[in-house]
């Protein structure tokens, strides 16, 4: 809204994620393989294994290629990106965190430089030397990580920073510590995880089985150590976060469940490897690699997930507007922007003027500025998609976009504008797909459900509807001729007769069956 | 409640230390980062230039070869040194340079795409330029272009960053973020300007190298000197065609800011076209002379040192076409007493960390063994 919104068709979170996703396995590995490095050369020289050493020497020039080429470029590519889609949070996170970023700029220096010396110093320096560059790489890697931690942490939760607005307050925030723990050894494991990697290409069965069990012992009790550290760091997570990860839209809960079984499988592939390290080949340690990858991509996405509606919790939403108003927040709050109307509060809008022939163009300006930072209108998160699942005429969508902040578990922000401006949306996203009310209506109850309920409600004997509607029928379709009326967020939409009695009468089936079924949710 | 001029407003944390800390932050940064980036971008121009000409002198692949060696270091350095001013100039500028970017997202996105190739492109020649440098000289050829592909962006997206007028049209006729800024009339021979220095800059580094190896390598020292000397006196001349074209392609009141509007601007191109014309004669003199110190020592001295004045014109540029829309004081201030020191610490130990690091590694010391 302050800034214009870049329009990317296939989905502006999904560039995002290809970004950062690549970005954390190489970066994660530039630390832990760091120390790997050191300590494997250490090994080799004590044991006087001059094999191990020159593979080391190998394994230092992929290490390097990998973390200084590709590992640095995305780093700044992950900078790129979320400037290009979210600029006004990285516009706060740089002015919240200059000098923590400054700090790990310095820390980033020395180990740029510490790892073309440590790799050009192999045939150059002497061994003692060597390995003093190979920790002050190591430190300085691992010092980056600890800072960058403190930002990345304070965007799920800021804690008492919201209050505070203190530096150190913001960077020590409730999630830093286990978090740090945990990506500490993310590293470890992953040093272990690449070195099986180089190690498989070894011609000398020994040498490799060598590096395989030495690999392997990185990595196994990594893994086993992570669901610890990540109970931990779930534990200091507030509750409503996760609240909203579950039910109606689990997505945080799936990918924490996915994280789980690919972490498992990497275990398993791990402890395989060091049961027979002889027999280690290229396509299986590939393949540890990409399930590692899956795992610790499953676990930023839980973070991302778990974060919504917020960019930076309860400060700042995905799409850029303040949770509350505070001192120069420029009038990009939600009570202001509804006071004005987001044509007038928008910078970024071309046509500010809402006429009775421009609703479905003026509506696509208001979906670009308040909803396009996570959804596109046919691909990633698409609006069409979301419309066909659901069969929303116009008036329904209309009806829908009053409740977004409470529906799927309030992962949405709210729509914020005024009625005509809620309306011009509702033309424009009605314009992707058309659906014509039908006076009838579906007459199968558990349809009417999945269509008009299922975004807030869920199949459980504690949820309002199931655990509240009046047992008798007609009293418990009279009540939801009004829907606004029985609680004011609530959309209101008109169900027809028979779509009211259909879904009672569902309602009634389901509240009696012995044991809940779980209705299948769609538009994620 | 409409903003005019589009420009997005500042978000509401204060600058964490005076404005004066970031603007010299940057300007330094800047600095040391287009340094470092002339040096591989001319680097990579005189590495492809002598490989082009490896008939016609067996010197050539050598050339070819000492040079392509030192340019993935180089650009470890130049993206390493760059992050400094990325970060001051969004700690600064943001309101500009975030709008700008996403009005080019998709070419600015793209930066990354060809740096990485570019990047194992040097690679590539580094390790296997002596056994393959037929496909080696390709694979250079391939990066430069990308490097000068990248450099292109840059000056379309740091030119459009400082014009806000031309914004919302840009923006509209395109929200997809598949723009350019080809009809700025600043941006040919601004990007031109750059780019040429870069190559100054990459002869300058063969006098370097040639520096290296006066006493051990002789014959082949003086080849290189001659082949960069010669390269530096061309490129430089070229400047005053390139420069004066983008003096005048500028609008009349920011050109007048370098004809005495503005006393450091005047002084300070002043310098940069006397320290230009300088450094050329004082480069034939050391060609013609076979003077190795003159042209490593005082003239690269000289160029450093127009660079450095050319990053702070670049600055008051900056500013100057922004002066409708910023304005230092429009920034609440707020140090980070907590944090701001321990950067300075950090910092200052980090540079002595470096300088004992490549001392410990003997960088300084073959330079002198071979210099005395």
């Amino acid at each position: 809204m302050n800034y214009p919104v870049w329009d990317v068709a296939f989905g502006a979170g999904l560039l995002i994620a290809l970004v950062a996703g690549l970005h954390v396995f190489v970066s994660h590995f530039a630390v832990g393989g760091g120390l790997f490095l050191v300590l494997t050369e250490r090994k080799a020289r004590r044991d006087q294994d001059a094999a191990l050493l020159n593979w080391l020497k190998l394994h230092t020039k992929f290490f390097v290629l990998l973390t200084v080429v590709f590992g640095v470029v995305s780093g700044v590519g992950i900078w790129f990106t979320i400037s290009l889609i979210s600029p006004t949070a990285t516009s706060n996170l740089i002015h919240i965190f200059v000098w923590g970023w400054a700090i790990e700029w310095v820390t980033f220096f020395i180990e740029i430089t510490a790892a073309l010396l440590y790799l050009y110093g192999w045939d150059k320096l002497d061994p003692k030397l060597h390995e003093w560059f190979g920790w002050i790489y190591f430190i300085a890697a691992f010092a980056s990580l600890v800072v960058i931690s403190g930002i990345i942490t304070f965007m799920l939760t800021p804690g008492t920073w919201i209050d505070s607005h203190k530096f150190w307050i913001g960077f020590f925030n409730p999630t830093y510590l286990p978090s740090v723990l945990f990506r500490s050894a993310i590293c470890v494991a992953l040093a272990g995880i690449y070195a099986l990697i180089t190690a498989s290409v070894q011609k000398d069965p020994d040498l490799k089985a060598r590096i395989v069990r030495w690999g392997a012992r990185w990595t196994v009790p990594s893994l086993a150590v992570l669901p610890l550290l990540g109970w931990w760091y779930i534990r200091e997570v507030p509750a409503e976060l996760w609240a909203s990860a579950r039910g109606p839209m689990p997505t945080g809960t799936h990918f924490a469940l996915l994280a789980c079984i690919l972490l498992a499988v990497t275990f398993v592939l791990a402890l395989l490897a060091f049961i027979r390290p002889g027999r280690l080949h290229l396509v299986f340690s590939l393949l540890v690699a990409l399930v590692a990858l899956g795992a610790m991509d499953s676990f930023e996405y839980v973070r991302e997930a778990v974060r919504k509606p917020y960019v930076i919790d309860n400060y700042l939403y995905a799409n850029s507007i303040y949770a509350a108003p505070i001192p120069g927040d420029g009038g990009f709050t939600v009570d202001k922007i509804n006071e004005l109307g987001v044509l007038q509060a928008a910078t970024w809008i071309n046509d500010r003027e809402l006429t009775k022939d421009n609703q479905v163009t003026v509506g696509h300006e208001i979906f670009r500025v308040e909803c396009q930072s996570c959804h596109t209108p046919y691909e990633y998160r698409g609006i069409h998609q979301y419309i066909v699942l659901r069969q929303w005429d116009p008036d329904k969508v209309r009806a829908m976009l009053g409740s977004l902040s409470v529906m799927h578990n309030g992962v949405m922000p709210p729509f914020v504008g005024t009625e005509a401006e809620r309306n011009a949306l509702a033309a424009y996203l009605s314009s992707l797909q058309s659906v014509t009310a039908s006076a009838a209506g579906p007459a199968d109850g558990k349809t009417v459900f999945e269509q008009n309920c299922s975004m807030c409600h869920q199949v459980r004997p504690d949820d309002h509807l199931f655990a509240n509607m009046p047992s008798d029928p007609q009293a418990a379709a009279d009540a939801l001729k009004d829907l606004t009326s029985l609680f004011p967020l609530m959309p209101d939409i008109k169900l027809s007769d028979a779509e009211r009695q259909a879904l009672v009468q569902w309602v009634n089936t389901q509240r009696h069956a012995p044991k809940t079924s779980t209705v299948a949710q769609g538009g994620n | 409640m409409i903003n005019p001029n589009m420009v997005p407003i500042l978000d509401p944390n204060p600058l964490p230390a005076p404005y004066w800390v970031f603007k010299l932050l940057l300007v330094v940064t800047f600095f040391l980062h287009i340094l470092a980036m002339n040096f591989v971008l001319g680097g990579a121009v005189m590495a492809l230039a002598a490989r082009w000409r490896s008939k016609s002198n067996p010197y050539n692949n050598r050339v070819f070869l000492d040079v392509a060696k030192k340019v993935p270091s180089l650009l470890a350095a130049t993206i390493t040194i760059g992050i400094a001013p990325l970060l001051f100039v969004q700690v600064l500028y943001g309101q500009y340079f975030y709008t700008s970017s996403i009005i080019l997202a998709w070419p600015w996105f793209l930066v990354l795409v060809f740096l990485i190739a570019a990047y194992y492109g040097f690679y590539f020649v580094s390790y296997k330029g002596e056994r393959r440098p037929d496909v080696a000289g390709r694979v250079m050829l391939l990066s430069v272009i990308l490097v000068l592909i990248i450099g292109f962006i840059y000056s379309n997206n740091l030119m459009l960053s400082q014009v806000p007028s031309r914004w919302a049209a840009k923006y509209f006729a395109g929200t997809a973020g598949w723009n350019l800024n080809l009809s700025e009339p600043t941006l040919i021979p601004r990007y031109l300007h750059f780019m040429t220095t870069a190559v100054a800059v990459g002869g300058i580094m063969l006098v370097l190298i040639a520096l290296a190896k006066w006493k051990q390598d002789s014959e082949y020292a003086r080849y290189i000197f001659q082949f960069g000397g010669k390269a530096f006196m061309y490129s430089t001349m070229a400047q005053f065609v390139i420069g004066i074209w983008f003096l005048a392609s500028l609008p009349r009141d920011l050109r007048m800011l370098f004809s005495g509007d503005n006393m450091l601007a005047t002084v300070l191109l002043t310098f940069g076209v006397i320290g230009a014309i300088g450094s050329i004669f004082l480069m034939s003199e050391a060609l013609r002379k076979e003077n190795i110190r003159l042209a490593a020592y005082v003239v690269s001295g000289i160029t450093a040192l127009v660079i450095l004045s050319m990053s702070v014109m670049r600055d008051i540029l900056r500013d100057a076409y922004l002066k409708p829309y910023f304005h230092p004081q429009q920034f609440a201030v707020k140090t980070q007493w907590s944090v701001f020191p321990l950067f300075l610490v950090l910092f200052i130990g980090g540079v002595v960390l470096w300088f004992v690091m490549l001392k410990r590694y003997g960088l300084f010391t073959t330079t002198k063994a071979t210099d005395q």
